[in-house]
């Protein structure tokens, strides 16, 4: 029996317990929540206004072009042809150009031109989130030599693919600005067909680490404190396990660092600003940075980083290439661990490092 | 070519006339890079704003 008094009281929340009493078992709440790190407007609009400045915008794609000519260096590996082909975070299509280059070939006999690599895709598609980045070639010659479709989506991190749709899956110079990477590796692994290799690059940890560590100190010693102006990246070491998680097998993960010289490092934040690649990490201090804190920056800077008599200031970008194939019918397998009966020694030369 | 200079044009130009400046103040953070606190080189980092300011109004 209950009391009167008890009911009462406690109408209001018997209806509630009534309306979630099903929740007997800790359960995720709707929508997948996941951390924040970049703020993903803010990086669009730097890269829509970046690219809206053509000429400054074609001025920076130095590094992107070297790192796309440099990832579709690594299709050559792969005797295939791929007819339908994914740019995921195209930027201003630089993979599109650099499979249109033709590439010198250190096998071949000089006077032989090897075809451009674009021979053998059929189909490119090109996904960015910003038009003006992605529109900004449109008309150059590169678009006539290969076949190429270019998707502006809201958001990088959900594909708006069907499973099972490509033959490979190209990345250059994007994802580093992925809030939910392992998520948008599994949605990689879905679109791509099986035995279906996915090709990347992105900057890695210590990309940049001259420029965050000076201003580190320039803030310490100018404000007393520090707030993040770069933006934080993925490690090499977590890459490995983060393809592991989305299915990927046989993986290869390699490490380049590409020094570019700078007269200083204005040139420097200007360069990167124009490439749309300035800091976009949440809660960043709104407004610029202080002048006494760039001036401080610049300062610190050459002192830490420069050597004598050298012009200008090194600024180290870290490239992550990785590939990592889904899984798939008579792929070959690893072998077993300890399953090996020749000796890298052997093949190596004895494998002592004191001789020249 | 553009006309106009950007702000952070002129500010290099006028930063990097104060090279002799700049060199002390880093030296000066730089010596002892593991406990940086505030103001910790104020006089060399004021005698480079003077220099910077100096040179920006040349400029």
């Amino acid at each position: 029996m209950i009391s009167p008094h008890i009911i009462r009281s406690g109408l209001p929340r018997r209806c509630l317990f009534a309306a979630s009493s099903v929740r007997s078992y800790a359960s995720q709440t709707p929508g997948n929540p996941m951390l924040e790190v970049f703020n993903r407007k803010t990086k669009h609009l730097q890269k829509d206004r970046a690219a809206r400045n053509v000429e400054e915008s074609r001025k920076v794609d130095y590094l992107k072009d070297e790192v796309a000519m440099r990832l579709c260096e690594r299709l050559l590996d792969i005797k295939r042809d791929f007819p339908n082909v994914l740019d995921l975070g195209a930027n201003s299509c630089n993979i599109a150009r650099a499979l249109t280059t033709p590439y010198m070939d250190e096998g071949t006999p000089e006077g032989v031109i090897t075809p451009p690599l674009s021979s053998k895709i059929s189909k490119l598609t090109c996904v960015e989130t910003s038009r003006a980045l992605l529109h900004r070639d449109e008309d150059m010659d590169f678009n006539k030599e290969i076949d190429i479709h270019r998707d502006v989506i809201p958001d990088l991190e959900t594909l708006p693919y069907q499973p099972n749709t490509f033959d490979a899956v190209l990345s250059s110079l994007s994802i580093h600005w992925i809030n939910d990477l392992p998520g948008l590796l599994n949605q990689v692994n879905a679109i791509l067909k099986p035995d279906a290799p996915f090709i990347c690059a992105m900057f890695g940890g210590d990309t940049l680490f001259e420029l965050r560590g000076s201003m580190q100190l320039a803030d310490l010693e100018r404000r007393g404190g520090v707030s993040p102006h770069v933006s934080p990246l993925a490690d090499v070491k977590d890459v490995g396990s983060l393809l592991n998680r989305a299915g990927f097998k046989m993986l290869t993960v390699d490490v380049e660092d590409i020094v570019v010289e700078f007269p200083d490092t204005f040139a420097l934040m200007q360069d990167l600003q124009a490439m749309g690649e300035s800091n976009a990490i949440m809660h960043r201090e709104a407004g610029p940075i202080s002048r006494d804190v760039l001036l401080a920056n610049e300062a610190i800077y050459r002192t830490l980083h420069m050597d004598e008599d050298a012009p200008g200031i090194p600024a180290t970008f870290r490239m992550i290439y990785m590939i990592g194939w889904k899984e798939g019918k008579n792929q070959p397998q690893p072998l077993q661990r300890g399953s090996g009966d020749v000796n890298l020694k052997d093949i190596l030369g004895g494998g002592d490092f004191s001789k020249p | 070519m553009p006309t106009k200079t950007r702000p952070v044009e002129k500010f290099a130009k006028a930063t990097a006339q104060c090279s002799v400046e700049a060199a002390a103040y880093g030296k000066c953070v730089v010596s002892d890079y593991n406990s940086v606190h505030k103001d910790m080189c104020a006089k060399e980092f004021m005698r480079l704003k003077d220099c910077f300011l100096a040179a920006s109004k040349k400029g």
